[in-house]
């Protein structure tokens, strides 16, 4: 075996073990999570002696415990309103607001870019306080509308991104060959534009959702201080403060994370580049 | 105009939140029981103990975590780039992180690192194959300062690292292969290679890491808002202020510290990384 051989065994030795060490380290937390969901007390409580890698007596009985829960369904169906709603307020504003982005320059477009990139430099912990002491003296304080305003806040300046480059891959020739055949501009605009950027609109919608679904500054500053409505990261948290045996906590856990975990692979599904092109023969 | 009035509703949906910050983020900030102007938040918090602690809290959060997500991001994106096999698999496992919710991460360590039978305790308790024993007894993670600090300094750098990574995997991969072809070529080995080519071409993209994650270390709350409760950093100091403390004046003091702390670190960070970058640009020169 020569020289130049051997060294690049060694690299690619040296490459493995780092990549190997580095996946333990992403994956082995996550198993974790998974592995205190489905413990049972013995793989919890073991009285000094080293915790189990594996459950003794996996169960999901913490799992049917929530799922027959009506105050964890109450909260799940909270945060899924929330992000909904968010989603639909997101999406009413930056999709007219990005295709105007994308097609048309005038004289406070730049003002607009700032403004937008302005908004999102405020820390949320610093942008919660004023914003929560608005809702209180508006009478809005510790309602959806509150949190929704709050999330859409919080998504905006990113969707109108999102959609405003996704118009700016649609040609223009398009929308000429539409007007020509006499098309008018709505129809123009819901008939052929946005079904022509709907994966990017999608992937902005997802991304809306997940946002709003584990966002937990503003609605423990709006929600949490003696309302009625609670969202799932508000649930997590008052339960940490109770401090229940770990299996629930990470149970809770995971059914905060399905969705999210869910919904990223279907955004990479829809993240397909030049969806597009080739439109205008 | 006429062609424009659908950006009006955005405009006027963000530019209303936007003067609605600005403008009372100042007022609640020199409000002190009813009374407005005064000084009295600011002279109050300036003179707040615990305001100097989660100030110096911050600033080592900042100042260890910020290069720590940089040297995780590159460590993984030169992995990555350098993939021998499976480049698709070991990115997307990489990614893996940021799909999880920082609360539940937060969470997740919450549990891992008890103090009373957690599994960190056993496993630095050498108690499981192939770990090293690193403690004697069990420790009490969440009950001293450093620990629960860098718990949660841990907790934020695990679940941020890929976009340090994506950020500068971009950079990688925007090098032009015919470059690294010929420093192979002319004998150059892989440290030669990372120093004299691959770092100064994605030198952009390590000072946009720089920026974006020192921003967010400044305006961490849930890792220490879990993990660090007795142990304030300016975020988790707000929220004391404001719902324990109900002080929102003080409060939004620390809230436009905040903002004027982040302010002053990118500009901070543009100026030293503009002088590098003038520095590796005068030296390239130089050596021709």
């Amino acid at each position: 075996m020569s020289y130049i051989d051997r060294d690049e065994i060694g690299k690619r030795i040296v490459w493995a073990i780092c990549v190997i060490v580095m996946i333990i380290g992403i994956i082995a937390p996550i198993y974790l999570l998974i592995k205190y969901s489905i413990s049972d007390p013995s793989t919890m409580n073991t009285g000094g002696r080293p915790i189990p890698l594996w459950p003794n007596r996996p169960t999901f009985d913490i799992f049917l415990y929530l799922f027959r829960d009506r105050e964890f369904w109450g909260v799940v169906s909270n945060s899924a309103i929330i992000a909904t709603l968010t989603v639909l307020l997101t999406s009413l504003l930056s999709i007219p607001a990005g295709y105007v982005l994308a097609r048309y320059n005038f004289p406070l477009k730049r003002f607009f870019l700032i403004l937008l990139i302005s908004v999102r430099l405020f820390p949320d912990i610093s942008s919660v306080i004023p914003i929560a002491t608005f809702f209180v003296r508006a009478n809005l304080h510790s309602s959806f509308i509150s949190v929704v305003l709050a999330h859409t806040l919080l998504s905006l300046p990113y969707v109108i991104f999102m959609a405003t480059t996704a118009f700016e891959f649609v040609p223009k020739d398009i929308e000429e060959q539409a007007r020509v055949i006499g098309a008018n501009r709505v129809t123009i605009f819901t008939r052929i534009l946005v079904p022509m950027v709907f994966p990017s609109l999608i992937a902005g919608a997802i991304y809306t959702f997940l946002l709003s679904w584990d966002e937990f500054i503003f609605a423990h500053f709006l929600l949490d201080t003696g309302g009625q409505i609670q969202t799932l990261t508000l649930y997590l948290n008052k339960n940490l403060s109770f401090s229940p045996p770990q299996n629930v906590l990470a149970a809770i856990s995971v059914c905060l994370s399905v969705p999210v975990m869910v919904f990223t692979f279907v955004v990479q599904r829809y993240m397909v580049s030049g969806v597009v092109s080739g439109a205008v023969k | 105009m006429g062609e424009i009035w659908p950006l009006f509703p955005a405009a006027i949906f963000l530019s209303f939140f936007f003067l609605l910050v600005l403008i009372e983020l100042f007022t609640i900030s020199l409000t002190k029981t009813n009374v407005f102007p005064t000084l009295e938040p600011a002279v109050e918090i300036l003179k707040n103990g615990e305001f100097h602690n989660a100030l110096l809290n911050t600033l080592a959060f900042v100042a260890i975590g910020t290069p720590l997500e940089l040297f995780a991001g590159l460590f993984a994106a030169l992995l990555v780039y350098n993939s021998y096999w499976g480049k698709s698999f070991v990115r997307t496992i990489f990614v893996i992180p940021f799909a999880f919710p920082g609360l539940v991460i937060a969470t997740l360590l919450f549990i891992l690192f008890d103090s009373q039978g957690g599994f960190a305790n056993h496993l630095f308790q050498g108690q499981y194959w192939l770990f090293p024993k690193i403690i004697d007894h069990d420790v009490a993670w969440r009950g001293s300062k450093y620990l629960a600090l860098s718990v949660s300094m841990l907790g934020k750098v695990w679940r941020d690292m890929p976009i340090s990574m994506l950020i500068i995997l971009s950079g990688l991969n925007s090098i032009e292969p015919e470059l690294i072809d010929a420093a192979k070529t002319m004998g150059a080995g892989f440290r030669v290679r990372l120093q004299r080519i691959i770092l100064p071409l994605i030198f952009p993209a390590m000072t946009t890491v720089l920026l974006l994650r020192s921003v967010e270390m400044w305006k961490e709350f849930i890792f220490p808002y879990i993990l660090a409760g007795n142990y304030p950093l300016l975020g988790t100091l707000i929220e004391k202020l404001y719902g324990f403390g109900s002080d929102p004046g003080e409060a939004a003091v620390v809230a436009l510290v905040l903002v004027g702390l982040t302010i002053l670190t990118l500009v901070v960070i543009v100026e030293i990384t503009g002088r590098i970058k003038r520095v590796l640009v005068n030296s390239g020169v130089n050596s021709k």
